[in-house]
């Protein structure tokens, strides 16, 4: 029912916004996005951002070059681009993204760094921020909508890139890809490290109506967010929450407030423990000042933003050592607390405990244990998954140059049934791969078994090739064989 | 019992805060059918096909986010507390120890049976955590299983591959605090009268009544998993 809505607003050449989550599109058809999103529609009627997005849906119109920008905007405020999800589907926006799997391109595209630079120059051109509306036009990839609409939801996606590619928690994003240094600098420029906007932005963040279009087009996606999607109003909770980490934010714009703030950083113990060196070097949590401390540590890719939410923390944690959890427990064993006079029990307190941390213990270890299964597992469907293909390309070349000019035809449909067949290999090769995660002391002999009837198959497909070059043909399956056995 | 039953019931057993960040599985799910019921993907009505699945990609990569940012937000503050721990003992010996400021016997004794059950919950927070990666893991592993087995889609592979690069499941440095935390809990405790025997024994009242509670429901949970097929 959803759906009827939002292909009437398509078709009004859509302006109208209903914050459509996009999840749009895929090659096939072009939803506009159902759900949740609509109901959010009127408050956002105004809000470019959600033209745009809508725009985004648009297969057919104009080039969404300003909702590309407005992407790239996002994504410059992430500076890591490790392989990433939603990463990759942007790529696959630039790049005319054929399919459905946005994760077999993302994949197959492997590094962020290739499009670092089209988003780049599309970002500098299209940084009004209020002419997004005008913009949104087709050529844009139906199906980056989804996570598109991501980012400004989650701008921590990017954030969760930049310390995927940061080693040691170390927050400098642009040594792992070529490109991405471009869009630092770029997202430097438009940050305005300003307090005083970033109190704003709490202010507008925390207004649930969207008073001003231009600038609001960023709120408004932070705002979206609640609305937006079935169960993802949790990631609502997370922007208005922390003033320090602002939403989405990032992209849109032209107006300097499009700090890309939110980053997620990945505090390690180490940027920790410089962190609290800046702070006593400072004069202590509570005379050190975000600005003052940011300056002390030196650390490329921290914003001030970071250390703010460090900072609050770190004073919450050091002048209020109970966590909620501890003082509703508290509350709980409120009793064995009083009586903690009464030796005996503190006693019994004390076994408890030590009891409790055995638990925790064993638990751990066995977590462990499933995690390092879980992480073999997947190298070896890897491992599989790449021996078939190995071995089907192999297969499929040889058929392929076999190929006399008059069979041609026949032996590349013949080639590509093989591959066919070993892509359906695959997926065996998964299932089974599957089954034995319980198991893993079957693994090892099923795998090999299979790997056994996977060359099998091969040289059968092989051996059915159609006569016409037969002379050569049957050269090539005994050479093949001989490979496939190796 | 299913997987989904099994996240319902730790879900519920978990932290409050924590409730919804946990995978929405049957969500997923949900969607699944919905992709698996819509007609064929090239045929009819591409949209609803495409729409759904669409659908479920865009669940499936918030999902990650939230994770990811969830996650990483504990991280934080568990890295904070682990640092602070220390010094508050530190202090807690040098104010009230027997060769302190102002030896109290009395407040010692009361300052270290908080700390202790600072730190053990601390621990179970921070092992709790790491049980929510996995469980996540697992979880978005088996919805993406089905749906290539019901698509015939290739999601599978690279999508965990992504996944297992996500900050949210790379637990080492969880895992690392953890250890320390174990080694400082050793020198905190006194050394052990008799040595506990069952697991279970802790009837009375375990003071950290909600962690306890929660580390007992992971345990079930890990158990079954690892009985049947977890994929």
């Amino acid at each position: 029912m959803e759906a009827r809505p939002a292909l009437s607003i398509q078709r009004s050449g859509g302006r109208q916004i209903s914050s459509f989550g996009a999840s749009a599109a895929l090659s096939p058809s072009f939803p506009a996005r159902p759900a949740a999103l609509q109901e959010s529609s009127p408050k956002f009627s105004d809000s470019q951002y959600i033209s745009v997005e809508r725009e985004l849906m648009h297969r057919q119109p104009a080039p969404l070059s300003s909702n590309n920008g407005v992407v790239g905007h996002i994504f410059s405020s992430s500076s890591g681009f490790s392989t990433n999800l939603h990463f990759s589907t942007i790529e696959q926006q630039e790049r005319h993204p054929r399919q459905p799997p946005f994760i077999s391109q993302s994949t197959s595209s492997g590094k962020s760094v290739m499009l670092a630079h089209p988003v780049d120059s599309r970002v500098l051109q299209s940084t009004a921020s209020s002419q997004f509306n005008k913009e949104n036009n087709d050529s844009w990839c139906t199906e980056t909508l989804p996570d598109f609409l991501d980012f400004p939801m989650n701008t921590t996606i990017l954030n969760n890139e930049l310390d995927v590619s940061t080693n040691g928690g170390i927050p400098v994003p642009s040594e792992d890809l070529g490109k991405p240094s471009d869009w630092q600098d770029w997202a430097d420029q438009l940050i305005t490290d300003n307090d005083a906007l970033a109190t704003d932005w709490n202010g507008i963040l925390a207004d649930a109506t969207v008073a001003d279009p231009a600038p609001k087009p960023s709120y408004q996606i932070s705002e979206q967010s609640p609305n937006i999607s079935m169960n993802q109003s949790q990631i609502s909770l997370h922007l208005p929450g922390t003033p320090g980490e602002i939403c989405t934010s990032g992209g849109q714009s032209s107006s300097a407030n499009a700090a890309p703030a939110k980053q997620r950083m990945r505090w390690t113990p180490e940027l920790h423990e410089a962190f609290v060196e800046a702070v006593n070097k400072l004069g202590g949590s509570e005379r050190a000042t975000p600005k003052g401390v940011l300056k002390q540590m030196k650390v490329d890719g921290l914003t001030i933003y970071h250390v703010k939410s460090h900072l609050q923390k770190y004073r919450t944690a050091r002048f209020k050592p109970e966590t909620p959890e501890e003082s509703s427990e508290k509350k709980l064993a409120s009793i064995e607390d009083l009586s903690s006079l009464d030796l005996k029990t503190g006693i019994e307190i004390t076994e408890a405990l030590r009891l409790q941390m055995e638990v925790q213990k064993r638990l751990h270890e066995q977590l462990e244990i499933q995690r390092n299964l879980q992480l073999r597992i997947e190298e070896q469907g890897r491992y599989l998954q790449m021996m078939f293909e190995k071995q089907c390309k192999s297969g499929v070349d040889l058929i392929k140059g076999g190929a006399s000019s008059t069979s041609e035809n026949a032996l590349k449909e013949l080639a590509d049934a093989v591959q066919n067949s070993c892509a359906k290999d695959n997926l065996l090769v998964e299932a089974e791969n599957n089954e034995t995660k319980g198991e893993t002391a079957k693994t090892s002999g099923e795998t090999s078994q299979l790997v056994g009837e996977k060359q099998k198959a091969v040289e059968a497909v092989v051996l059915e090739n159609p006569e016409p070059s037969a002379g050569e043909k049957s050269e090539s399956p005994p050479t093949k064989r001989a490979k496939v056995d190796e | 019992m299913k997987f989904g039953k099994r996240l319902k019931q730790q879900i519920e057993q978990s932290l409050p805060d924590w409730r919804d960040k946990y995978l929405s599985y049957k969500e997923l799910k949900k969607l699944l059918r919905l992709i698996t019921s819509a007609p064929a993907k090239m045929s009819g009505s591409p949209s609803e096909y495409g729409k759904a699945e669409a659908e479920f990609m865009y669940l499936l990569n918030n999902e990650i986010d939230k994770f990811n940012s969830f996650f990483m937000e504990q991280e934080e503050d568990f890295v904070i507390r682990h640092k602070e721990l220390p010094h508050r003992i530190q202090k807690a010996v040098d104010t009230w120890g027997p060769n302190g400021s102002q030896p109290s016997d009395l407040d010692f004794k009361d300052e270290m049976a908080k700390i202790r059950k600072e730190i053990v919950n601390f621990h179970g927070e921070m092992f709790l955590l790491m049980n929510y990666s996995n469980i996540n893991y697992t979880g978005l592993a088996k919805i993406v299983k089905k749906h290539d087995k019901r698509t015939g889609g290739v999601l599978r592979l690279p999508f965990i591959q992504k996944v297992l690069e996500q900050p949210f499941f790379t637990t080492d440095l969880i895992s690392k605090l953890v250890k320390e935390c174990e080694t400082t809990i050793e020198s905190v405790f006194p050394p052990p009268e008799y040595s506990g025997t069952g697991i279970f024994q802790g009837e009375r009242a375990a003071p950290g009544e909600g962690i306890f509670k929660n580390t007992v429901a992971a345990l079930m949970t890990m158990e079954e998993m690892r009985r049947g097929s977890s994929t």
